[in-house]
């Protein structure tokens, strides 16, 4: 498959409407109507519960709600402390993506460009992140984190974080870079580029679908995190999100779905939320402004 | 693992250049070796004690070894991990794949307003999307079953979809598809916007059709990506930890166990923390094996051309 | 800025500093954790809300600093052990006493408080839970005990007595079963909640014979444990627990009999303050002794139980605990208690604070024998396995005396075998 064409602006003007509007298109559009349905109807199922007191929650768990009762948000609201919990999430977040991106964004390059028996090794030191479970290094992590003096803050959460997501993205830019042409890298040092200035003005900017699900992705998995949070932080001040909403479903006696209902809605929208504004971005693909000559 | 050689190397070392590798590897290194590569090693060695994780450690050699592989949980952990990667390979890629080529190449206003939707299910922390299932499922309350009672499907409301070992298994891998389907959506979909609309257009006057042109063309371009996919959905497989954990517990009878679930009972549950670990070491190294095979059985013909 | 003007701020913060520290030095801060948090507008989480306030308001030379973790995937318990692990934690945990108590305490991680807690007034049921090999380690204000929840108002109309005897109880069950109600809500999916089910029926098949067989005397595959286990497969397949006891959890058993969907569940006191709230079910449900077995060995004053709400101090702690022995006495105080909303207290002079908790108080006084949970009486290596165990044997297919045989091995391997 030769794939040095050259790609003009144009690439990614949409095509003239289909002119295949026949049977095949109605049925696709069918069936992925039908599958956006189904991902999205589960995320409703918090809606049917947070309106409803615990008596009628447990006689019907499913109808409409009597009322819409918003008491069960406002006792969430205070609950998770939402100033608070949202910038404390907020701070985890930044980190990992800080410490996620740059470095996988770096290091994928590396793997992808600069190919030798010894890259080749560390890229599979670096993939071999990837096969741990969380579990399995929860004590030493922690015991680690405690000797340098980290624990109970937010480098103790985002660096681990960080640490698991890093062979992932490595993995995922290096396969992004690949599919690169190589042309434009040859072009560049016979322009006279150094490596650094190839990398920065060439390459990082024509993986920008690949960077924002990074950014995006990471940030998002720094949102959801639970176990990290839990292990790494112990004073209620600086509790997270989702370690707040956890302290909802309490006691073995108690029942509370509703008010649970409400803490994983607040705790869930502010992510969906930001996905919204900038999915847009990942499936955009590349714009190649600059085509090269030849 | 061949070494790809095809530029002759140069006789002069490239110290800067060798400079910059080290650079840009820095960052990513030693991050990862504080805080996942230590933890590992202490892992390793950990799990050739018998320990309880307070710091008394007594050696004990292959015991542990021994143990879990003695085991019938570990064996139905083990059978349940690879059936569970077997059918995410099988099931979940060519779903996500159907999804992003027809998102990409049906341009409709409706498609174009879909495609964002997919991914809105990985957003959630595993231990919600768990709570998710169990009420979609619950025996007594689930969605499911309210639905089959409301509109009297007897065989529906009969179906115990957490309860029934033959079952729960399904029940779980349908939840995880739901959850984890939208990442491999989304990064296929921005591989195949990769590819110049010359081809396809190209395919289009040729008179391929839309099944055509994704089978010989897009499917090759997208392979590597493809390939990506399939060690993440293996990888992940063997990990599985969260959702069978925060649903079943395990499920019926150890139907639904898994690798990382005995890690977990080891580790939390029994004070085992040295065969914890070992399970631990064995999760790791099978998943090592499985991505050596995997990379070095198909060698990759685009990804020789060295700028060094 | 200028030499002189560095020097004059280096003084100043210096100074600043040792003033606050000076402030400082007067306070003392316990931290504890625990499950409840204390903005939670739940009831059962009154008693640590009403009791860290007064205990504030009262001790204004301590700081509590209360540190909430929930107990979704067991946090709290993980979160304890990690932290110790290290020789970081609190000061004051909530803990339910027993063998992962006695860990910790075996490690050296928590503070001997034998003679300071000598005083306080408590049940001997809770004060063995929170003790290990001789010494007391924290309290217990609330104590939490088994027994058969019965939805009177469902009985009052199928015109059925409360069971005393095992064969009245199966007869109940029919009579239930074919009135279209599930007789026993149980929620077996989440592992543990059958483990009661299984303590009694033991008990009253061979009496305590879980001592025993800890201490090496009879096998865990001996006929009582097999009897038992055999029962609750039967009543399994007769439907006693339900079409699906296995995907039933604990959350959908609550839910069952908040609205009289099922009309029994073996339990723990634990559940008196959800079944007593009005805003949670609108059934009227009593607490009552376990049926015995006629000819059995067990009898009605044979009771399983362990601490509903404990706590215990860590030896990082030492050095403020005259702090912690002031906290954990009021903990114990009938003042704090009052507030609680349906645990039974383990401190005298308590009332209950409703018909519910009144009635498990009364089967809690009659106890000769208390036995506390196995799955946190045994080493740790034994816990989660036997409750595993057990849950099997609510599976027509299991063959009991093999699942039984295959736990001996176990115990085996931990304590040594049967002499």
């Amino acid at each position: 498959m030769r794939r040095n064409l050259a790609h003009g602006p144009e690439q990614f003007a949409a095509p003239k409407a289909q002119r295949r509007l026949g049977v095949s298109a109605v049925v696709v559009h069918v069936v992925l109507v039908i599958l956006a349905l189904i991902v999205v109807s589960p995320l409703l199922i918090p809606f049917f519960f947070t309106f409803k007191t615990p008596l009628e929650f447990a006689y019907n768990p499913w109808g409409l709600p009597e009322q819409l009762r918003w008491t069960n948000f406002e006792t969430a609201w205070k609950m998770v402390r939402i100033g608070e919990g949202l910038l404390n999430s907020a701070k985890v977040c930044l980190g990992t993506v800080l410490f996620t991106v740059p470095p996988a964004a770096m290091a994928g390059y590396v793997f992808a460009f600069y190919r030798s028996r010894i890259t080749n090794i560390l890229f599979y030191v670096v993939m071999a992140g990837f096969f741990v479970p969380v579990h399995m290094v929860l004590i030493p992590l922690y015991q680690f984190t405690t000797s340098i003096g980290i624990n109970n803050s937010f480098p103790g959460v985002f660096l681990p974080l960080s640490a698991f997501g890093i062979p992932f993205w490595t993995i995922i830019y290096r396969s992004f870079y690949t599919g690169l042409p190589k042309e434009l890298v040859e072009a560049g040092r016979i322009d006279g580029a150094g490596h650094f200035t190839v990398f920065m003005r060439i390459i990082f900017p024509m993986a920008k679908p690949a960077t924002v699900l990074a950014v995006l992705l990471s940030f998002m998995g720094g949102w959801s995190d639970f176990i990290i949070g839990l292990i790494m932080l112990s004073s209620q001040s600086k509790f997270t999100m989702q370690l707040r909403i956890s302290q909802f479903i309490g006691n073995l006696g108690a029942n509370y779905f509703p008010q649970y209902a409400a803490g994983v809605i607040i705790s869930s929208l502010p992510t969906i939320l930001l996905y919204l504004m900038f999915y847009k971005y990942i499936i955009q693909g590349t714009t190649l402004a600059g085509a090269i000559k030849g | 693992m061949a070494v790809p050689q095809t530029i002759a190397r140069k006789k002069k070392r490239d110290w800067y250049g060798l400079g910059f590798i080290t650079l840009f590897l820095l960052p990513a290194l030693v991050i990862l070796g504080a805080f996942m590569f230590y933890p590992i090693k202490e892992t390793f060695r950990l799990s050739f004690m018998r320990s309880s994780g307070f710091g008394e450690e007594i050696y004990v050699g292959w015991l542990n070894y021994q143990r879990i592989f003695a085991s019938p949980e570990f064996r139905q952990g083990f059978i349940n991990v690879f059936t569970w990667a077997f059918w995410s390979v099988v099931i979940q890629i060519p779903l996500a794949f159907f999804i992003a080529f027809t998102c990409v190449n049906f341009r409709t206003r409706l498609i174009g307003r879909l495609r964002g939707v997919y991914y809105l299910s990985n957003v959630l922390p595993s231990a919600i999307t768990a709570m998710l299932g169990v009420f979609i499922f619950s025996p007594t309350s689930g969605v499911i079953k309210t639905f089959a009672k409301s509109v009297g499907w007897q065989w529906l409301e009969r179906i115990d979809f957490l309860g029934d070992p033959n079952i729960a298994f399904w029940s779980l891998f349908s939840l995880a598809t739901w959850a984890y389907i939208g990442f491999g959506i989304i990064y296929l979909m921005a591989n195949i916007e990769q590819i110049p609309s010359q081809i396809r257009e190209a395919a289009l006057i040729d008179g391929a059709t839309q099944l055509q042109y994704a089978w010989r063309i897009v499917i090759p371009y997208v392979s590597y990506a493809l390939r990506v996919q399939a060690i993440l959905a293996t990888v992940g497989s063997i990990k599985l930890f969260d959702l069978p954990y925060m649903v079943t517990l395990g499920g019926p009878r150890n139907a639904t166990v898994t690798l990382g679930i005995t890690l977990y009972r080891e580790a939390f549950l029994n004070w085992q923390y040295g065969r914890g670990a070992a399970i631990g070491v064995i999760i790791f190294l099978i998943c090592l094996a499985i991505t050596v095979l995997q990379f070095a059985f198909v060698n990759n013909a685009d990804t020789t051309s060295e700028v060094f | 800025m200028t030499k002189s003007k560095w020097y004059g701020f280096l003084v100043m913060t210096l100074a600043s500093l040792l003033v606050l520290s000076g402030v400082a030095m007067a306070q003392t801060t316990l931290t504890i954790w625990a499950v409840d948090g204390l903005e939670l507008d739940d009831p059962h989480a009154y008693y640590v809300q009403s009791m860290v306030r007064n205990f504030t308001a009262d001790n204004p030379d301590i700081t509590l600093d209360w540190v909430a973790f929930g107990t979704e995937g067991a946090a709290l318990n993980n979160r304890v052990r990690v932290a110790l692990a290290a020789n970081q934690g609190p000061d004051i945990f909530q803990s339910w006493g027993g063998t992962f108590m006695g860990e910790f305490a075996r490690m050296g991680k928590l503070l001997d408080l034998t003679d300071d807690l000598a005083d306080v007034a408590t049940s001997e049921a809770a004060k063995s839970a929170m003790s290990y090999d001789g010494k007391v380690y924290g309290i217990a204000p609330f104590f939490a005990i088994a027994g058969l929840y019965v939805n009177e108002e469902v009985f009052e109309k199928l015109e059925l007595e409360v069971p005393t005897t095992m064969a009245e109880l199966e007869a109940v069950c029919e009579v239930l079963v074919a009135n279209d109600i599930q007789p026993f809500a149980v929620g077996a999916r989440d592992e543990w909640p059958i483990l009661a089910t299984y303590m009694y029926l033991v008990n009253r098949y061979g009496g305590n014979i879980f001592e025993d067989a800890v201490a090496r005397e009879v096998r865990f595959d001996a006929d009582p444990f097999v009897q038992a286990g055999l029962k609750i497969q039967e009543w399994s397949g007769r439907g006693f627990f339900g079409p699906t006891p296995m995907s039933e959890g604990y959350g959908d058993a609550q839910l069952l009999m908040q609205t009289g969907q099922a009309a029994l569940q073996l339990s723990g006191s634990w559940l008196c303050g959800l079944y007593a709230d009005a805003n949670q079910t609108d059934q009227t449900i009593g607490f009552y002794s376990v049926p015995i077995l006629e000819g059995g060995v067990g009898s009605a004053t044979d009771l399983m139980g362990m601490t509903d709400v404990g706590f215990v101090a860590t030896s990082t702690a030492a050095s403020k605990k005259d702090a912690v022995v002031r906290f954990l006495t009021y903990a114990m105080s009938v003042e704090a208690a009052e507030k609680e909303a349906g645990r039974v207290a383990s401190i005298p002079g308590v009332d209950p604070p409703n018909r519910l908790t009144g009635m498990a108080s009364d089967v809690f006084t009659q106890a000769e024998t208390i036995q506390f949970w196995w799955d946190q009486n045994l080493p740790p290596a034994l816990t989660n396995p036997i409750n595993l165990t057990i849950q099997s044997f609510l599976m027509q297919d299991t063959d009991v005396k093999a699942e039984l045989g295959r736990y001996e091995i176990l115990v085996e391997d931990e304590l040594g075998r049967v002499q």
